[in-house]
């Protein structure tokens, strides 16, 4: 996450909201995001649901993924990084490029 | 001899173990050019999210930490 606070600028300019997700109470990940000087919001997904529909929590183990989602704005799936590949927002930031530019290709 | 064959099949069943604990992550089923599961969720700045009324105005960049306090 410190990546891509790092790199939120770089999101702005290219007409995208970032946004952290974990499991975690919302006073939880406030705390978090003062220690990493996170300043993009971090949706707390306390109920499991949301980690379980994008196939990055495993209710039996108990156990997650790190993994990161392009969503464009017809609300479809870009880009994913799992993994360890899901730290570097380098792949993301190019795929919202791609998309900026795309758009603007599309209207005169 | 056989302490050698015994030693090495101790290995082996050590590394058995090791190799079952460790879990592989759970691996995402959705795909590029899939549509993103809708979700309404609070965050931080004590605001409401739903993904769908970024439709037509934002991308959105979704990064999942499902355990949140691993850093990076």
């Amino acid at each position: 996450m410190k990546a891509y606070q790092a790199d939120i600028a770089k999101f702005d300019a290219t007409d995208t909201q970032v946004f952290g997700m974990s499991v975690d109470s919302v006073p939880a990940n406030r705390e978090f995001a003062k220690q990493l000087g996170v300043t993009f919001p971090i949706l707390s997904d306390f109920k499991r649901t949301v980690v379980k529909d994008y196939g990055v929590f495993n209710e039996e183990q108990g156990f997650g993924n790190r993994a990161t989602f392009v969503i464009d704005k017809d609300g479809i799936i870009q880009h994913i990084d799992e993994g360890n590949e899901a730290i570097d927002p380098t792949k993301v930031a190019d795929t919202c490029n791609v998309l900026m530019h795309k758009k603007a290709a599309a209207t005169p | 001899m056989y302490t050698r064959s015994l030693i090495c099949l101790v290995l082996l069943a050590v590394f058995s173990v090791v190799a079952l604990g460790q879990q592989a992550p759970p691996k995402t089923n959705l795909k590029v050019g899939d549509k993103a599961p809708d979700f309404t969720l609070r965050a931080t700045d004590g605001k409401t999210y739903k993904l769908s009324d970024f439709r037509g105005k934002k991308n959105v960049v979704l990064a999942i930490y499902v355990l949140a306090f691993t850093g990076g």
